[in-house]
């Protein structure tokens, strides 16, 4: 184990930057949000970032190929190239679950993303245990060791005046090595509280499977605005639409976050929409976290780190929705 | 404030058992104290859910729209602005005034949801106001069939604190106003939230939305945003009722309400002062042709 | 087949490779076919059924039943229907266009073999039903009896008309059997919507594997009729629709229940369809 002194973590993250690009919250015209690392700027350890550093793996806006069009003629000029080795600092717990399933989606069923495995593979993750959740946390309902990431490459605990780093990983251990901020030492894991929401997702997948003509989606729906706040918020949302733009003869093709809130998400040619409104399209919300994706990838798309929940404009609030599909009545 | 909440969930307990309106529409309280989100009834049992406190904050105007096609009344509780979003769809011919039960609920202000995060719930009284309720000019309906209590009685504001963060911006010098815009609307993810909350985004199909012609690409880079940001804006110039919802549910705390009043103080002193949907017949002055009308930029 | 370009979608799935368009056939006024020609060799050999992006790179892409011509050649079929397809539909020969794939899982050619074949065609739902009559074709001896059943809006709508009128009489063993839901002076044939036509002709279910691809409504109607005539929900395949942007299984946009249409359809049985959310 290493450990660092807090007055010393810009000199590392100074240092990590030498190796790779390194990505750390910070707190930008009131947003904490996972910034490029440059000098000068202020870490923020206090809460988690509201946005989720899957950014970085899977950008909202990113940019796939370019082309040339003149005339008859159509090439595909530039396939997106690799990507740059990258640390993320200080990413939390909840989120470092959700690159497993992150990981599902890009990575298996068939089809690997380039894109999305050129990043993940040049990626190294340094994980924040954390010690007070917010209100709005329910991460230890959803597995989640929040003291502890099983899959960062480098653990790090907060010990108030230091920070306690351990590697996990090969990359890990060779990157901690590298640091000479570090000395050696030992630390306690630091307690952690317990979340005050609990919730119990365990078995409700089967249930579910029974509840999709069920009157409950409709009177959930009502209150929902259809905006794209939880979807981009969260970290396990991986939902992206294709598009394109050009400038004369050149253009280049783009992905970029979309939402199933959205009304128009689903319409096809003609206007048919098969979730035509909103009772559709939150159910399909909540049955793509706790039923579809458990079904598909064998694990439930929502790693409790609620962030929805705390930026929802309405107040849908998924471990409400949890309790009470566990209670309602379905008829077999 | 107990006795307006018993009287709005008889009232709402009554309307629906003598089956006059098929949905009634108020608050109920949320996931934690000081949240009090929309609540949507229709079986006369579950109006005990209903509240009335100083977090009741959410618009309900909008979701008028929602039911349109619904056979049947509809009732709603309304505070000062909430009515403010019904006149303002009520003239936009968004909906019908006869399919409406409106139940005035006379408003004290809201709380700032932000600041209760840190407090504790029995210190509710010394929370300060949520920002746009505190230079709220109207906050007693001016659209209603019946009120739930009486009027209350309205502060006296001043101008330039309605227009506080406009004037400090115009203070600014250009560049710096630029740096100040883009570096919030580079924030923006565009999850719309902002639009679809607006009782004034009331467009049957959004130009945001539109695949052709794509108004609006959908990368989320500075250009786009920015042009998001202003075309917004423009669309409700004039017709904007400062409800400040859009910035309350901006999930990147962009300051929104200071480009909308920019354009509200700008059209006051070209067109005169003008409450947008303060007056049925009192048509927004950009919808609106006046001989008197300024020509400067025509 | 070029291995290079077949390597390059494995590698970049999201990524076209070019081709050129060769021959542009006018079906109906609102239906072209497009043949594409590889420069070395079609980068792929999709199965009866599977799907591919089609696309001009400055417009877009979208999704459709993809045919194999020859060594060099894939086939598409496009009814013009909104931005992508009505650019396609101005497009001449020689414009280049984007093509990647094959995207889904295809029919069922091998639960088909040692079966009789019914295929009933709807308007363009004819052109994945036709991915695997070319199949049945081609490989005669592996099935029995084809029936093949087609209805179009009116005699301007039929498509493959060489094929329906002509080619497919040749076959050993097979029958053709056309109808229109308005005929005009010089149409001399069946007019009748599909569900009765097919209802008359009484196709016998025995031993019989029935395709049937259309609009959905015409699906909806077909199917009690289907049912009437004793097929099995088993007995019967077609193909969904959905939204699409990326064909693999990643983009989220063509769920159904915890199924993707891309990856695991576009052919379904009527049985499975059963256990699927109402949703599309
Ligand atoms: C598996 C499958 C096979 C198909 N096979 C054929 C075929 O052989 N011949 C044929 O003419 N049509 C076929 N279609 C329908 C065809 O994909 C749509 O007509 C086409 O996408 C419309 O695109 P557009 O840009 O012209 O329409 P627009 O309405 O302008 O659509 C804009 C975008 O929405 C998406 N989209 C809209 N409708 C559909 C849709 N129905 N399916 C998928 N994506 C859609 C596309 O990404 C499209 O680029 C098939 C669809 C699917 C899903
Ligand atoms: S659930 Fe909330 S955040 Fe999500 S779309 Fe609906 S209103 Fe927006
Ligand atoms: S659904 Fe909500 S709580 Fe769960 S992972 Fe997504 S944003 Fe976090
Ligand atoms: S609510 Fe905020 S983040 Fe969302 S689109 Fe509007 S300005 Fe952008
Ligand atoms: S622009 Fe904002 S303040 Fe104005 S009416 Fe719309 S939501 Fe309310
Ligand atoms: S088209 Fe992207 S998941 Fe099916």
């Amino acid at each position: 184990m290493k450990i660092l002194d807090k007055s010393k973590l810009k000199d590392l993250l100074n240092s990590l930057s030498g190796e790779a690009q390194v990505f750390a919250p910070v707190n930008e015209d009131d947003v904490i949000k996972f910034q490029p690392w440059t000098d000068g700027k202020e870490v923020d350890l206090s809460s988690n970032a509201l946005l989720p550093p899957k950014d970085l793996l899977f950008p909202q806006t990113e940019t796939m190929y370019r082309y040339t069009t003149k005339g008859m003629k159509a090439e595909v000029a530039e396939v997106a190239a690799g990507s740059e080795k990258q640390v993320i600092f200080a990413i939390r717990p909840c989120d470092v679950r959700s690159f497993l399933m992150m990981d599902d989606v890009f990575l298996t069923k068939g089809y690997e993303d380039d894109y999305y495995k050129n990043k993940r593979d040049n990626t190294i993750l340094i994980s924040l245990g954390c010690k007070d959740p917010e209100p709005t946390c329910f991460c230890d309902s959803m597995g989640i060791d929040k003291s502890e990431s099983e899959h960062a490459d480098i653990v790090m605990f907060d010990l108030g005046e230091q920070l306690a780093l351990d590697a996990k990983t090969d990359a890990g251990k060779a990157l901690l090595d590298s640091l000479s901020e570090l000395e050696d030492g030992s630390a306690d894991k630091p307690d952690t509280a317990e979340c005050i929401i609990k919730v119990e997702p365990q078995g409700l997948a089967e249930k579910l499977a029974k509840m999709f003509e069920h009157p409950y989606w409709e009177e959930l729906s009502r209150k929902c605005i259809g905006c794209g706040a939880c979807t981009y918020l969260c970290p396990t949302c991986h939902c992206f639409d294709i598009r394109r733009k050009n400038v004369g003869e050149e253009g280049f093709q783009f992905r970029c976050w979309d939402s199933c809130m959205f009304s128009e998400y689903t319409r096809m040619a003609g206007g048919h929409n098969p979730r035509p409104s909103k009772k559709e399209r939150v159910r399909n919300r909540f049955l793509h976290k706790l039923q579809y994706f458990p079904e598909r990838y064998d694990k439930v798309a929502c790693v409790g780190c609620g962030r929805c929940l705390a930026k929802c404009p309405v107040n849908m609030d998924i471990t409400r929705i949890i309790k009470e599909l566990g209670e309602v009545a379905v008829n077999e | 404030m107990m006795d307006i909440v018993q009287k709005m969930r008889n009232k709402a307990k009554e309307l629906l058992e003598q089956e006059e309106v098929k949905l009634v529409i108020g608050w109920e309280k949320g996931t934690f104290w000081y949240q009090s989100p929309p609540m949507f009834i229709t079986n006369p049992d579950d109006a005990d859910r209903l509240v009335w406190d100083q977090f009741c904050i959410n618009n309900l105007s909008k979701y008028l729209l929602d039911y349109k096609h619904l056979d049947g009344k509809i009732a709603l509780f309304v505070k000062g602005c909430d009515a403010r979003g019904i006149n303002r769809l009520l003239q936009d011919q968004q909906i019908n005034r006869d399919k409406l039960v409106i139940l005035g609920v006379p408003c004290p202000g809201m709380k700032d949801a932000e600041a209760a995060k840190k407090a504790k719930e029995n210190q509710v009284d010394q929370l300060p106001l949520a920002e746009r309720c505190a230079d709220c000019t109207t906050p007693n309906p001016m659209v209603f069939d019946e009120l739930m209590a009486d009027e209350v009685v309205v502060a006296e504001i001043d101008e330039t604190k309605r227009f506080e963060s406009v004037l400090q911006l115009e203070e600014k010098a250009s560049d710096e106003k630029y740096d100040f815009w883009k570096s919030q609307y580079d924030k923006c993810i565009r999850c719309f939230a902002c639009r679809n909350v607006c009782p004034a985004c009331n467009c049957r199909e959004c130009c945001f939305d539109l695949a052709e012609p794509e108004w609006l690409g959908k990368r989320v880079v500075t250009s786009e945003n920015q042009f998001f940001a202003l075309t917004r804006a423009m669309h409700v110039a004039g017709r904007c009722i400062e409800c400040g919802e859009c910035e309350r549910v901006c999930p990147m705390d962009i300051p929104i309400m200071s480009l909308n009043k920019k354009i509200i103080k700008d059209i006051n002193n070209l067109f005169g002062d003008y409450d947008a949907g303060m007056d049925l017949e009192d048509k927004p002055p950009l919808g609106k042709y006046d001989e008197n009308d300024p020509e400067e930029f025509m | 087949m070029s291995e290079p370009a077949k390597k390059q979608l494995e590698e970049h799935p999201l990524v076209p490779v070019t081709g050129i368009v060769t021959k542009i056939i006018d079906e109906t006024p609102d239906v072209k076919t497009f043949h594409i020609k590889f420069e070395n060799g079609r980068p792929f050999t999709p199965m009866p059924g599977q799907v591919a992006m089609l696309s001009l790179l400055s417009i877009g892409e979208a999704m459709f039943s993809v045919r194999i011509v020859d060594e060099d050649h894939l086939e598409f079929s496009l009814k013009k229907t909104g931005i992508v397809t009505d650019a396609l539909h101005e497009i001449e020969e020689g414009q280049e266009v984007g093509v990647r794939g094959p995207y889904g899982n295809g029919f069922p050619v091998d639960l088909c073999k040692g079966k009789d074949m019914l295929f009933i065609g709807m308007g363009i739902g004819l052109a994945p039903v036709r991915t695997m009559i070319y199949h049945c074709i081609n490989n005669r001896e592996d099935y029995g009896k084809m029936q093949i059943v087609y209805g179009a809006r009116s005699p301007q709508d039929l498509v493959f008309k060489e094929d329906l009128l002509e080619n497919w009489h040749e076959v050993p063993n097979c029958s053709v059997d056309v109808t229109v839901d308005r005929g005009d002076d010089e149409w001399t044939g069946s007019v009748d919507f599909v569900p009765p036509f097919v209802e008359k002709l009484a196709p016998k279910p025995e031993n019989t594997i029935a395709i049937i691809c259309g609009p959905p409504i015409g699906i909806k109607f077909t199917l009690p009729v289907m049912e009437k005539l004793g097929f099995t929900n088993d007995q019967i395949i077609t193909t969904l629709e959905m939204r699409m942007k990326c064909g693999i299984g990643k983009c989220g946009r063509c769920n159904i229940g915890s199924c993707y249409v891309c990856l695991d359809g576009p052919v379904f049985s009527l049985e499975q369809l059963k256990t699927m959310p109402n949703e599309y």
